[in-house]
Order: C-alpha cells, then structure tokens, then sequence
C-alpha cells in the first residue's frame, strides 16, 4: 500500500485534479470505440470515431494477395466508410466510389509493426522505473518523423510500445501511421502493459526481478483489498485509477511486452507469466535466440530485435559463429514477428520493416509467411486481428498497392491506404525524391 | 542456420568434390563449375556458363568450356549464378592496436601489413558476404596517413596479401583536426596543429610545397610516389567542399587525380569530379537517417547519380552485396552496382590483373548465389578463395 501512495502523490504532484479526471474520461472513451462500432455497429459511434461521411473507395485492377486464402487476380476491393465490404475478382463497383486503379500492381494488407517507440517523442519514463498507469497515448508525437516513414513503407498499423529501458514501463496501445491527432489514430488503447527485464538505475539483476515481483504483489495484494472498493468520491475514483491498469495485468485482463535483453532473462519473463497469470508477447534483444527452446516450452510469441543476422565469438576458443535469429527461431517452431531498427542504427536496411522479411526468406524462410509476419500474424499477436492484418469483408480499410511483387528489388509502396482513405502516393512524395537524389539539378 | 567457421573450412570434400585444387595445392586438379548465368565482369553475362578452376586459377570460362577428362564437374543449377568475388576498396577490417597516429600528422610510411590480426572476425564476416579482397587502410586522423594493404580473406599467410604498400592515403576533410586539442594542457602535446579543418589543408599545402622545392621532407619517397602517381592517391573526402578543395589543391600542385574516398556529397559536385576525371569510392551506404558522415546530406541514389554523370565508382565498407542491392532500388542500373564491387574497385586499388572479373589466369575468387544477385531474398552458397570453397 505504501508503494500505491507513493505513485499517488508523485502524480498529484504534476497534474491538477482536473487533468486526472480528464485522463480517467479519455482512458475510457479510448478503450471503447473501435470495438463497439465494429461489433454493435452502433451507428453514432461510427460516425464520431471514424468518419464523418459515407465514403466510397474501390481499388481495382490488381493481384490481390488478401492474407486470407489464395491471392486474387485482377480484383476489387470495396471500402465503404472506412470498412472493407467486398473483396475479389467478381466485385461490382458502386457507383458512388471513387476508383483507384491498380491494374498491373499488387494490393496487399498495410503492414503490422508489433513493436516501437518511434513515435514517442520520449520512450523511456527516466524518473520512475515503475509507472504502470502511464499510457503512450500522452507521449505519441504524429508529427514525427517515423510516421511519414512508415506510411511510405506501408506500414499502416503500429504498437507503440514504451521503451526497453524501465522496470513497468506503461501501456502500449496500437495505433494506424496517419492522422494529425492521437484521437484520430488509435485503434485501440491499453492494449499491453510494457515490462523490462533489463535492469535500471544502478540495479543488479537481483534487485530489478525484485522490485519487479514486490510491485506486481503490492498490485495483487491492491486487487484483493479492493475488489468492492467504492469510487463514489473523486479522491477514490483516482486512486482507483493509478492501479487500474496494473491490477489488469496481474488479474489476467491485460496481457505484457516482457523485455528481455539476455538470455538468462527469458526464463524469468516465462517465470513471471506462470506466478502472475498473465498473457505476454517477448521482445527479445540478439542474446536471447540461445532460450530459443525455452520459449518454444512456453509457448509464447516473439519479436524479434531488428538486427536478425550477426556474429559472435566464443571467447576462449576464437571460434566465430553467424547468428540467424529468424532460423534459429523457425527451428525451434516460435512464431515471430519483426520489429524495424532505429534511425540511429546504421545496418544498411534493417530500418525497413521489409527489408527484415526480404532478410528471413534470404536465409530460408518461406515468403508467405513472411508476408504473413508483416501483416496477419502481428495483427493476431497484438488482439487486433478483427479489424487489421488482412484484406477481408468488415475489416479496417487499410491497404498498400505494390508496384510489384512484395519484397522484390524494385518494388515500392505506390499508395498507401487507411481507413479507406488514400495517405500515401509515391509520385507526390518530394521528400522521397529529395533523399534519393539530394538537392541534385536534374532531378 | 549457423554457420561456424572452422567447420566451414571444410575444403569441397564435403560438397563431393574431393581433390579440388587448394591454394596450396600443388597437383593440377581441376573442376568445371556449370551455373544458370556467370557474371564474368568483362562482357555481357553467360547464361548458362561454366568456369573451369584449376591450382586456384581460372582456367577456362565460357558458355561450354572443354574441360579435361576425367574434371569434376559440379552443376550448381539453372537459378544460380556466378560471380568474381567482392572486393572492398576501402576498410579497416583487422587493423588492430589502432588505426590513427595522434602524435604525427605526416606518416607517409605508415604500412598496416604487420599490424593486422589475421585472425579477427572481420575477415570471416566478409568471407561470408563475398567479399574476397580487402584493401585494409590506415584511419583519418592523419594528415598524410599512410598506405594500404591489399589482402585475400582467407588463405594460407603468405598468398594473404596481394601487395603491402599499395595507395598513399590523405585527408581532406576535418578528421585530423578531431583529437589535437586538449584544454587542460594548452602548452601540451596534444594542443597543436591541426585544430581546425583551414589546418589540416595548410599541412597538405606545405608538405607539397616543400616537396615541389626540394626541401627536406621525412619519408620523401613515400609521399612523392603518391603525388607523382606511380601508385594509387586516395583522398578521403566526404563534403562538397572537401572535393572542391581537393581539386583546388590537385590543380595548384599538379599532382597525379586522386581517388575520392568516402565522397558522400560528390553528387553535388558532380560536373567537377567528372571533369577533372577523379574516381570515387563510396563510403558505406546507410538508410537510416536523412545525413552522413560528418552531417554530409546523403541522397540514396548517390551511385545512380556518379553514374549519370559518368563518375567512375566503386562500393566500400562492407557488405558489398547489400549496397549494391540498395544502389539498384534507388536508381542505379543493376548492371553497374555489381561492377562496382568487383572489376572497378579492383582496377581502382590495382589489382586486376589478378581479381575482380572471371577470365582464365585470374584467381579463382567466387561467389556462388541462389539467384539473381540483387535481390535481397537471394542467398549466397558459398564462395571461393583461390580455388577453396567456403561454405555457407
């Protein structure tokens, strides 16, 4: 309980009452929406949270590889209001639609990326280790620059997860790569909760699962004690709050991103999720293809670090080894996903979410599940799968139109499409242009 | 899929080709590689082709090539294709115990031959990418740095190096002005000249200027052998205004074209370089942010623009393939991007007679790719070294 007061009056201490009541409000209206609209299709709700007019959006023409069945040749997709509501090659187009070609192209789910902070203007909490009811929904900047990239990349759908370098970390929510606002963009809200298991502030690895277990109890402890508790009052209703979503986790309703930087802390993370019942995504650091089995026991879905070929040396016979994270995992039968590098990582490349498919199938895996680990299977992995990941009737209207065959040399995104809603064009794309060529004459 | 590099050492008995000729070897076996296209460098590419290996030598290459009775004969099937190995223009790989001198601005006849681990994994990892020749140079921080080493990546030690002194290497840019200041010592050894980049160009000035005039300079051989053009001149410079100083330099001193290194922002410039007929090799490409080396403004299709403007070119820093690969998406015609890891860089650092296309007499350096060679999805089986096969 002390630990509860304390987090209670580090908040108090930064934002008025008003601001709290005015995140308790949000908070809920953000885990509603999206879900409600889609299943209860209640039609106010549509209207205020996605659109404000019927639109209508046919892309035609092209070899649609949908991520649910066999790739369509020559077909249509039909985006009413945001919501894909046909797909194939016998496909009527309403009158009403404004039609995008893609004859010669190739039309495919806008990609997934499981796992970022790049869209946080900060990614760590750096006074507070352990900060549960934070949301990145308060940290996401749209105007950076990660978002004009990723729409040219065609990712379309991201979780932004806080960074690696906490204890609990806050909540990562799952948000599409276009909108001026962070209301505009969410698709859904507190999806996860972020765990380190890399230790911080001058904490040995003893100290951090420490603190970690002492805080996940104090939470267990908090679930119990007020499980009937009365949020009549203001001063409650807060305090009620700040462990709301730490008692998600612990009580099962809230699955975790558990960090892990070595190998040696995939059996903790696998350990924590068994003692605390909850559901958890890995996000792993190069070390860890050694626990590649371990996880395989456990079951869990990875994401992999962005650098997924590298080398190592054993340090006392100078043997050197070539590390191939995608085929040490697909051996050990562990579905992955990737996660694209920082811009301050200099690996030609792997800052595309593409590129780090073209990489796995380069070392044997085969293409269509690469496919599969840009689009459907982050979708699932992230509880999303019913509105993103792939290109089927009553889904979000999010697509790329290739100008080839994914993941070849000369392919690029030409349109990138949200929400039915065209955000991206490769040939009105100046700042493309000008970081090709630079400020070159001719061009 | 790891792969371990003494077991990769296995020779080709493990692909069934025992007696395959070694480096060492001294008996004249042969084999006869059959690939779906063979990229020889020195004409259009074969397809289907055949390389004939023999003692660590090309022998013979062709569509059909008459092969001796009794070769052996790998088929590497319709989708593969044959490449010269990768040649890196420019790295440090393996310099170890340093790469600058901070006490000296001028060690012409700095030679990093015997400060090189032979050991160090950088070789393996380029090995494994296909590179097969490295020209391993000093660091920047020196005015006149000294000069490059030519080596294999693997073999035994003494057919390792291809030549010892190869290129001079100078600076041309703010590297050497980076470590000579120290606050709390400004009477100190390490407050001295250069401190700023109009320094660094001062020192390239009057070491030529006492050359010019005959005055006594240390290691005069050295440094006019460069400037005199009877061995390679790299010059490192990245900015535009690194180049155009060089080319204001060369044209006072009338000294021997040099070659451009790093050349980030040659693209600016363009009309110049082209003129005064400078080559280039490019320092290593990244994606990941909008600058370069020393804030240089990157623009992605730097070799596509060399290219239009008929800059001859070459790529280095690792992972050869890769930028190749990244060269041809953001512009430059394929055919190029594979000479430019190849034939030109090893015309560049003077060693075609002996790499950097497949044409009998040259050494047996390969690469063995799944498929088209600039698709990022394709893998590379293995690659050879004077005849020895290193598996993937």
């Amino acid at each position: 309980m002390n630990a509860c007061l304390t987090l209670q009056s580090t908040v108090f201490a930064h934002q008025d009452k008003d601001l709290i009541v005015a995140r308790i409000t949000r908070n809920m209206t953000h885990q509603a929406p999206r879900f409600v609209a889609a299943f209860v299709a209640a039609a106010i709700f549509m209207i205020t949270s996605v659109s404000s007019a019927q639109e209508t959006v046919a892309v035609k023409g092209g070899r649609i590889i949908t991520m649910a069945g066999e790739p369509i040749e020559n077909g249509v997709v039909v985006i009413v209001d945001g919501k894909i509501t046909a797909v194939g090659a016998d496909v009527s187009i309403p009158v009403e639609a404004s039609v995008v070609d893609a004859t010669g192209r190739v039309v495919m789910p806008g990609f997934v990326e499981a796992h970022t902070a790049a869209g946080l203007s900060q990614a760590n909490e750096s006074s507070n280790p352990s900060v549960p009811y934070l949301s990145v929904l308060d940290g996401i900047d749209p105007s950076r620059s990660y978002f004009k990239q990723a729409r040219r990349d065609g990712v379309t759908s991201a979780a932004m997860v806080p960074g690696n370098s906490g204890m609990i970390s806050g909540q990562a929510a799952v948000i599409k790569t276009s909108g001026l606002f962070v209301d505009d963009m969410v698709l859904k809200s507190n999806t996860a909760m972020k765990i380190s298991l890399s230790p911080t502030g001058g904490r040995s690895r003893m100290g951090h699962l420490s603190a970690l277990r002492h805080e996940l109890d104090a939470a267990k402890d908090f679930a119990e004690e007020n499980a009937d508790a009365d949020v009549s009052t203001l001063k409650e209703a807060v305090r009620q709050q700040l462990q709301l979503a730490i008692v998600k986790l612990v009580t099962g309703k809230m699955p975790a991103y558990i960090y892990c930087a070595d190998a040696m802390d995939v059996a903790h993370a696998v350990q924590l999720t068994k003692d605390y019942e909850f559901k958890a995504t890995l996000v792993l650091d190069q070390d860890c293809y050694k626990a590649a089995e371990q996880i395989a026991a456990a079951n869990l879905p990875v994401i992999l670090d962005s650098t997924l070929v590298f080398w190592e040396t054993d340090p006392r016979t100078n043997e050197s080894e070539r590390i191939v994270t995608t085929e040490v995992f697909r051996a050990a039968g562990v579905p992955f996903t990737f996660q694209a590098g920082s811009s301050n990582n200099s690996t030609l490349g792997n800052n595309y979410l593409w590129y780090q498919a073209a990489t796995a199938v380069k070392y044997g895996m085969p293409r269509d599940e690469a496919l599969a680990a840009l689009t459907i299977r982050p979708a699932r992995m992230l509880g999303v799968d019913q509105f993103i990941g792939s290109l089927e009737v009553g889904k979000d209207g999010d697509l790329v139109i290739l100008s080839g065959e994914p993941l070849k040399n000369d392919t690029w995104v030409e349109t990138t499409i949200i929400n039915g809603a065209v955000i991206y064009e490769r040939s009105a794309d100046v700042q493309l242009r000008r970081l090709l060529n630079g400020d070159a004459k001719d061009n | 899929m790891n792969m371990t590099i003494t077991s990769v050492l296995r020779v080709c008995a493990a692909l069934g080709l025992f007696g395959v000729a070694c480096a060492t070897s001294v008996t004249a076996e042969s084999t006869l590689y059959k690939a779906g296209t063979v990229y020889t460098m020195t004409g259009d590419p074969l397809s289907p082709g055949q390389v004939l290996v023999t003692d660590g030598k090309i022998a013979a290459v062709g569509g059909t090539v008459n092969a001796p009775a009794g070769v052996t004969v790998v088929d590497l099937g319709d989708d593969s294709c044959l490449l010269p190995g990768f040649i890196d223009a420019y790295t440090q790989t393996g310099l170890s115990g340093g790469t600058d001198e901070f006490t000296a601005e001028l060690t012409p006849d700095f030679c990093p031959a015997l400060a090189i681990d032979w050991n160090d994994r950088g070789f393996a990892e380029a090995l494994a990418a296909g590179t097969t020749t490295l020209a391993i140079c000093p660091g920047t921080e020196n005015v006149i740095a000294g000069c490059s080493c030519l080596a294999k990546t693997n073999g035994e030690r003494e057919s390792r190096i291809l030549q010892n002194d190869a290129a001079l290497f100078i600076s041309v840019c703010s590297d050497p002005a980076r470590r000579n200041r120290a606050r709390a010592r400004p009477d100190g050894l390490y407050n001295r000249l250069p401190t700023n980049r109009m320094g660094v160009v001062w020192i390239l000035r009057s070491t030529l200027d006492k050359l010019r005039r005959g005055r006594d300079i240390e290691a005069r051989d050295d440094i006019e052998s460069g400037f005199s053009g009877q061995r390679p001149l790299m010059a490192v410079a990245r900015t535009s205004h690194d180049i155009t100083a060089l080319l204001t330099i060369g044209e006072e001193f009338a000294f021997a074209p040099p070659i451009i290194v790093g050349g980030q922002e040659t693209y600016k410039v363009t009309e110049q370089v082209a003129a005064a007929g400078l080559p280039v090799i490019l320092g290593s490409l990244t994606t990941g942010s909008a600058n370069g080396p020393e804030r240089t403004e990157l623009a992605y299709n730097q070799a596509g623009l060399l290219s239009k403007a008929g800059i001859t070119f070459a790529f280095s820093g690792g992972n050869l393939l890769e930028q190749a690969r990244f060269a041809c998406r953001f512009g430059l015609e394929p055919g190029k991007a594979l000479q430019a890891i190849t034939k030109t860089p090893a015309e560049l650092i003077g060693v075609s007679d002996r790499v950097g296309t497949i044409a009998p007499g040259m050494d047996a350096d390969l690469v063995v790719t799944d498929g088209d060679p600039l698709e990022f999805t394709t893998g590379i089986r293995f690659v050879m070294v004077n005849g020895q096969v290193f598996e993937q």
